[in-house]
């Protein structure tokens, strides 16, 4: 099997992982992969030769990205079936998974210029993947702002418009890395052919990082949703008291 | 060695934000648990009344 659809198989596999799990063992399991993920980037992982220890930003930064793209991937499926079914579930899910994902951007817009100022010689350039990753982030950015404080389903109706539309600007970042020729280096982790850049050690150490970055994914979503739940029971039991009074 | 500074730099900041979030979220479910809690126990006193 080529080993781009064994990197699809794995992160798939999470959903299913999260359905299975409680809290507490969800939270155990999390804590100990992140141990791992950290031992193997530090001890296991070999140093790159031409970039030196810099280099270990990579096995952080592009996990970021990834659960980055899966949280905005997850906020378009559920503004389609919020529109679809107009169910407060299905919004629940995309606020939570949208706010989840502003703060993995916010993570891949830091740690982005931290590994570029040793390596190109400046923080920042306004090449098309990190301009795109900007617009990426200003536009959930302006979901969330859509969505403080009070619930109006008018607002829901025309940020799960915006969930919608803004995900276009994933497929473009990924299109960015490939076609463009910018300072942002190719995809080493999936090359043309479907095959990997990566050493056998240093894909091992990067796949246990996406596989701790997603179990922290959804152990978020997790608490999020719940954070929403409550916060609909909450305004059901104010206007059954009001009713009452 | 010379660029270990931005590895310790990216590291931090990734672990700093995340806790923080995390804290947050919990700090929040609780504070909403102990209003809904609240809300519950004066319901029940007004249907009892």
């Amino acid at each position: 099997m080529q080993k781009w659809w064994t990197i699809m198989l794995f992160v798939m596999a999470f959903p299913f992982i999260y359905l299975c799990m409680n809290r507490v063992f969800h939270a155990t399991v999390m804590c100990i992969t992140m141990n791992v993920a950290i031992m193997l980037v530090f001890i296991y992982a070999p140093t790159e030769k031409v970039q030196g220890i810099v280099q270990k930003i990579f096995y952080f930064h592009v996990s970021s990205a990834i659960t980055m793209f899966f949280a905005f991937f997850l906020v378009c499926v559920a503004s389609i079936m919020y529109l679809w079914k107009n169910s407060d579930w299905w919004d629940a899910i995309a606020l939570s998974a949208a706010e989840i994902g502003v703060v993995f951007c916010t993570l891949v817009l830091i740690t982005g210029p931290l590994w570029a100022r040793p390596i190109w010689g400046t923080w920042w350039s306004w090449d098309p993947t990190l301009t795109l990753t900007l617009v990426l982030w200003l536009i959930y950015v302006a979901y969330l702002m859509l969505r403080i404080e009070i619930y109006d389903p008018n607002r829901a109706r025309f940020a799960a418009i915006l969930g919608i539309i803004g995900f276009v600007d994933v497929p473009l970042i990924r299109w960015s890395v490939e076609k463009w020729r910018t300072l942002h280096p190719k995809p080493v982790l999936i090359q043309e052919g479907g095959t990997t850049g990566l050493t056998s050690a240093m894909l091992l150490t990067f796949l246990v990082c996406l596989g701790a970055f997603l179990l922290l994914f959804f152990y978020l979503l997790r608490e999020r949703i719940s954070i929403a739940q409550s916060r609909h029971a909450l305004e059901v039991l104010r206007h059954e008291i009001d009713e009452i009074l | 060695m010379q660029n270990f500074w931005y590895v310790f730099i990216a590291y931090c900041t990734i672990w700093t934000a995340l806790c923080m979030y995390m804290i947050r979220l919990s700090q929040k479910n609780k504070e909403l648990q102990t209003e809904l809690r609240d809300l519950r126990i004066q319901l029940e006193r007004i249907l009892t009344k």
